[in-house]
């Protein structure tokens, strides 16, 4: 009755009350204005709690950028005048301000402004999620005008990578307080190319910033819709309400030989795996640890769950780091090398075809996150795997505060590479048995409490190198060792799909990817470099 | 008209509850073994309702499913039947204020957007099966309480139950003796009742999310998947599961129907089919 | 609860949903008709002093049943398994470490008993506040005021729509029961009935969005567009097509129902014996007769409707309220989700009393006791 009194006030007055707000779109039809669908929430834009951690900040700006192209990216400054340079251990970095530059408020940029957001995620009133991984930095100080020196706990060779992070106003982060609670999340003030001009929860809209220091961007506008379902993005494409997304590679190669639509697969080093906790009976057991390794036919999960767009992983090292590569390090697809190693090992097959040794099944729970079809199905066809050798994996779909827990016992489908830019930042956390303690790092740091002593040294010795070559060949020695004494299963790199509506715009190209992968990477990475044809 | 309806809704129901019983024992198929370069295959021959995003054949998948949401929805059945037995013997039987505070609360339960509750309870809870079972349970016993207690009502009337008083029994062993065993048909057809319902609930939490992991085949979680499915042409993932959703519903609630009206004497009208 | 005599029971084929109880009188009902015969002045006062008694009654009621509600909603969250933050932090969940969370948890009052949460949000409620949405990071007011529109655009067409086309196809087939026409619509009645609303919108979409590509499959315009009245009309076909379909079974057959009852019955079988024309009787005796129950069972019907807006703007990705309800009882963002559910209960409960209202007001023979 009350719905239907409702009805009748709204059809009567033909425009029902006005709910989205703001600025009128440009949609599709706009000449410098692109409207993309995002599988990620919106808002959250502070970068002192974490965002945009990997550079691809559409309001801020780090102090240097990613240049782009295929292979490993470089670095070049962005707010800095120029690459930061390290003293011979990498213990003292120097950074040079570039002069200038405004914030989207107004103020000036300065080197204040970089001392007090490095220091605001350091501080532990903000809470900040990136502050585990920003805690080589003991300090930094401003020693002129326009310089600042970053003072490390311990010689760390790829600082750069913790210079992508967005720079904000000294004066937002004056007060020390939780960063997730910030202004900054809902209303950012950066150096960037873009500003954003209206938030809601399902849209937030971008401008050009027309005083960029690097030149305005052509690309005017650009609006974000938040479309969390996967059927829906695609579904949306399909219309043509939207001019790109991102979508799941079997959903992306739908769209594949449309006319007018491109479907852009970009490398990642975003790798899917599984933990293989050193607690558990089973799967901490080294023969088991090498037979699952050897079971799992990656190259089938990559053509027929990925639709070929991904590639087989061994260690979390992809083949585009180039030099720091083992292209020797590598599992093959053996299911008949994996039975006899079990059997050797005293893993024997019972009566429903499991094996049993000492009275211990082996069976494994394997949790992984429900709201991932790509999960789900990498998780099913390891477990099909697995029974093919005599294994039982027992599948859970949880969510994350129902996995935290049981990280420590059983395996879990993993997912990493949210820093993907140096070899360091890419395995340390991975592979090295310094978070083996409890209470070091984050609980996804080393979840499988992986402990191999070569592994150990050669991490150390890449992460405190300077020379180029001395840390691609620690990294190679990373690798042989692994693959020796597996503590995961590396099943494949993604390829990031995407799907964008042709527009005669002309693109920088692809970047190596993170584990994120919303619409503000893809094709529209540098948007702000993008030009008309 | 009751005892024809009876029996071709029974057969129908026979036939599915066959088929979800043979198929997966005879095919022999372990549901953990998928084969994903078999993927959504279109219906033939060798796949009567075609494959499943894991390659996985749908014609027995499908059998496993309805099991499960089977199962699932029989234990919501009973429990709610369970429920609604206790509050409504007690009503019925204590009559007076007590049976008026009871009705009233079932006033209650039964004036909110229950389904609604449910969705929310299992959201809370979802992932796990006794969350899906209570929140149906929980949300359903009211009617079974109302055809209870009006039957304890007219059975206290009848004359074996005052030769049971007079004889010289308590309260107690009327109730348990005699009033309870005596509603057992009327609990029985309740709980057939229940069953389409428990089935829809099911599906449509696993359908959100709430239910059954993905994994898992139930009615439910083969329509989640369809939603994907269906973007890349498989029109089979989301037909059949459908048409056996609707057949089961539809059978169970046809059967409980005709059965309450060979049990019960004939009502003022009749549905024509 | 206001029962109904006229047209009772025997609804066919439950599947699925309960509009049961609808037409149901308890066998000991006192019936106030009944006994000495009062002026007909006497009868119309006394007539009145009970609706209202029962509209007070009835209200009263819901004060105990929404506390009731909204203190099991905060008591069941508390004992959830899931982790408020996961809502609260999403993506950020998975790297925020241990003794962040715990400071976090503790700012935001997660660790605190679940009557302590409560009395809180119940003393906000009254002090005006709603409390903020942590799941939209918006004020809860501000998700109310900018969702509700939709939901009641949605739900409220649907609903029109389902009554004409139930009260339409409902006469029609009443009328010449047995015929054509009636065993056609019955039987698709039934097919429908076992259809949960979701599978429909998922086939809707396959056929209309995908296959034909006639309509848009999802949102309330195109992506990113503000609202324009064409694109919203073009945008509410589907969902409110299937929402409509997905209720008119049991307001058809109950509409059915009670015109074959009404035809059986003494004034009829008089205005035919009178040589009244077919088509007067239907319009003088029959259709008036038969509406009350009907009114009823849309009263009966609007939690069914409610679940079924919530399935459909789920499905269609409306950004109704329906849907908020999902993603706040997933978030455990209780400030939203209880105002959420109280607001239901609150609107599901009205509804069926202005509907045994209307009922009590049209047919005379109907108790207003409970």
């Amino acid at each position: 009755m009350i719905a239907l009194t409702g009805v009748l006030v709204l059809t009567a007055c033909t425009t029902p009350g006005g709910s989205v707000d703001g600025a009128s779109a440009a949609g599709a039809d706009g000449t410098d204005g692109i409207v993309l669908a995002d599988g990620y929430e919106l808002g959250g834009y502070n970068p002192v709690a974490g965002f945009g951690a990997a550079g691809e900040a559409k309001m801020y700006d780090g102090l240097v950028r990613l240049t782009g192209g295929e292979g490993m990216p470089g670095f070049e400054p962005a707010l800095a005048a120029e690459l930061p340079t390290a003293n011979e251990d990498a213990t003292v970095w120097t950074v040079k301000i570039r002069p200038d530059v405004t914030f989207s408020d107004g103020s000036t940029f300065g080197a204040e402004d970089v001392v007090a957001t490095y220091e605001a995620i350091l501080d532990p009133a903000s809470a900040s999620e990136a502050r585990s991984s920003f805690d080589m930095i003991e300090e930094v100080v401003q020693t002129g005008d326009d310089t600042v020196e970053f003072h490390l706990a311990y010689p760390y060779a790829p600082l750069l990578t913790k210079m992508l992070i967005g720079v904000v106003p000294s004066e937002s982060v004056a007060t020390p307080g939780l960063a997730a609670e910030s202004t900054l999340n809902t209303a950012p003030i950066g150096t960037g190319p873009y500003t954003l001009v209206d938030l809601s929860p399902d849209r937030a809209v971008l401008e050009a910033n027309e005083d960029y220091w690097d030149g305005a961007p052509e690309v005017k506008k650009l609006t974000l819709l938040y479309v969390p379902d996967d059927n829906t993005r695609a579904q949306r494409m399909a219309s043509g309400e939207i001019d790109g997304t991102n979508l799941p590679p079997l959903l992306a190669n739908t769209f594949e030989g449309k006319d007018g639509m491109t479907v852009t697969a970009h490398t990642s080093a975003d790798w899917r795996g599984l933990s293989l906790p050193t607690d558990n009976p089973v799967a901490g057991d080294p023969a088991v640890r090498m037979a699952l390794n050897l079971a799992a036919n990656r190259q089938s999960m990559i053509d027929n769950v990925l639709g070929g767009h991904g590639r087989v992983a061994a260690t979390p090292i992809p083949e585009v780091y180039g030099d720091a590569y083992e292209p020797g390090a590598i599992f093959t697809y053996d299911p008949a090398r994996a039975e006899q190693i079990l059997t050797d090992a005293g893993w024997i097959e019972g009566p429903d075809g499991i094996r049993v040794k000492d009275g211990q099944r082996a069976q494994i729970a394997l949790m992984y996150n429900s709201v991932d079809t790509v999960r789900r199905d990498l998780a099913q066809a390891f477990a099909s795997d697995a029974l093919a050798v005599g294994v039982e994996v027992n599948l859970e779909a949880l969510s994350w505060d129902r996995i935290d827990p049981r990280i420590n016992t059983d395996s879990t489908l993993l997912g990493g590479g949210d820093e993907p830019f140096d070899p360091d930042t890419q395995a340390y956390g991975a592979l090295s048995s310094v978070f083996v303690q409890p209470d070091v790092g984050s609980i996804y740091d080393n979840p499988s409490d992986y402990q191999d002593a070569t592994v150990d040294a050669a991490l150390e010795v890449g992460r405190r190198s300077l020379d180029q070559a001395e840390r691609d060949a620690a990294y190679r020695e990373v690798q042989d060792a692994y693959i020796d004494d597996p503590g995961y299963v590396y099943l494949v790199f993604l390829d990031h799909t995407y799907v964008s509506k042709d527009a005669g715009w002309t693109m920088s190209g692809p970047v190596l990817e993170p584990h994120a992968h919303g619409v503000t990477w893809g094709p529209w990475w540098s948007l702000q470099s993008w030009t008309r044809d | 008209m009751a005892r024809r309806n009876l029996v071709i809704a029974g057969s129908v129901l026979a036939v599915v509850v066959l088929y979800a019983v043979l198929v997966p024992w005879l095919a022999g198929v372990d549901d953990r073994v998928t084969d994903f370069a078999q993927a959504r295959q279109a219906p033939s021959a060798d796949h009567l309702f075609g494959t499943d995003s894991a390659g996985r054949d749908l014609f027995v998948r499908i059998a496993s499913g309805i099991r499960t949401s089977l199962v699932v929805a029989l234990l919501c059945a009973l429990l709610a039947t369970v429920i609604g037995v206790v509050v409504g013997t007690a009503a019925g039987f204590w009559g007076g204020w007590p049976d008026r505070i009871i009705m009233r609360s079932t006033d209650a339960v039964n004036a909110l957007p229950h389904l609604l509750l449910g969705i929310v309870i299992v959201a809370m809870f979802r992932g796990s099966l006794l969350a899906i079972v209570l929140s149906i349970a929980l949300t359903h016993w009211t009617q079974v309480a109302r055809i209870i207690r009006s039957e304890i009502l007219s059975l206290r009337q009848r004359p074996y139950i005052d030769a049971a008083v007079l004889a010289g029994a308590s309260r107690r062993q009327v109730a348990v003796r005699h009033l309870v065993p005596a509603t057992a048909p009327q609990a029985m057809i309740a709980v057939v009742l229940l069953l389409p319902h428990a089935v829809w609930h099911e599906s449509t939490l696993s359908f959100l999310g709430f239910g059954l992991p993905p994994h898992e085949p139930s009615l439910g979680t083969l329509l989640e998947e369809a939603r994907s499915s269906l973007l890349l042409g498989g029109w089979w993932t989301l037909v059949f599961p459908a048409a056996v959703l609707v057949i089961v519903t539809l059978a169970v609630a046809f059967a409980g129907q005709a059965l309450r009206k060979v049990i019960t004497p004939p009502q003022p009208s009749e549905l024509r089919l | 609860m206001t029962t109904v005599q006229a047209g009772r029971e025997e609804r066919p084929a439950g599947t699925g949903q309960d509009a049961g109880q609808a037409g149901t009188v308890p066998d000991d009902a006192p019936r106030p008709s009944e006994g000495q015969a009062p002026s007909v002045q006497d009868l119309r006062r006394g007539r009145h002093r009970d609706i209202w008694a029962m509209v007070g009654r009835r209200l009263l009621f819901i004060v105990p049943v929404t506390a009731a509600v909204s203190a099991g909603l905060f008591a069941a969250a508390k004992y959830s398994p899931f982790d408020p933050l996961v809502g609260y932090l999403g993506t950020r969940y998975m790297t925020t470490s241990d003794a962040d969370k715990a400071i976090i948890s503790e700012q935001l009052g997660f660790d605190r008993p679940w009557y302590s949460t409560y009395w809180g949000w119940v003393q906000d409620l009254f002090g005006g506040d709603l409390g903020l949405s942590r799941s939209f990071n918006q004020p809860v007011a501000q998700v109310i005021g900018e969702r509700l529109p939709w939901t009641l655009l949605l739900a409220g067409t649907a609903l029109a729509l389902a009554v004409v086309v139930a009260l339409v196809l409902g006469i029609a087939a009443g009328v010449r029961s047995g015929g054509i026409l009636d065993r056609g619509v019955t039987a698709l009645c039934v097919v429908v009935q076992g259809l949960p609303p979701f599978v429909m919108s998922l086939a809707a979409i396959a056929v209309f969005a995908l296959a034909l590509g006639w309509l848009p499959a999802a949102g309330l315009t195109d992506g990113g567009a503000d609202p324009t009245v064409g694109g919203v009309l073009r945008h509410l076909v589907l969902p409110v097509v299937v929402l409509a379909i997905s209720q008119v079974p049991w307001l058809l057959l109950a509409v059915r129902e009670s015109v074959v009852t009404s035809k059986g019955e003494d004034f009829v079988a008089g205005a035919v014996s009178r040589g009244i024309p077919t088509p007067t009787i239907t319009r003088r005796h029959i259709v008036p007769t038969s509406l009350a129950p009907f009114v009823n069972i849309v009263g009966v019907r609007l939690p069914e409707l409610v679940v079924g807006a919530v399935l459909v703007e789920e499905v269609f990705s409306w950004p109704g309220v329906a849907g908020a309800i999902v993603t706040s009882a997933r978030d455990l963002d209780m400030a939203l989700l209880a105002f959420l559910t109280i607001g239901t209960t609150v609107v599901v409960m009205v509804g069926s009393l202005l509907a045994d209202v209307v009922v009590a007001l049209m047919d005379p023979r109907v108790s207003t006791d409970g």
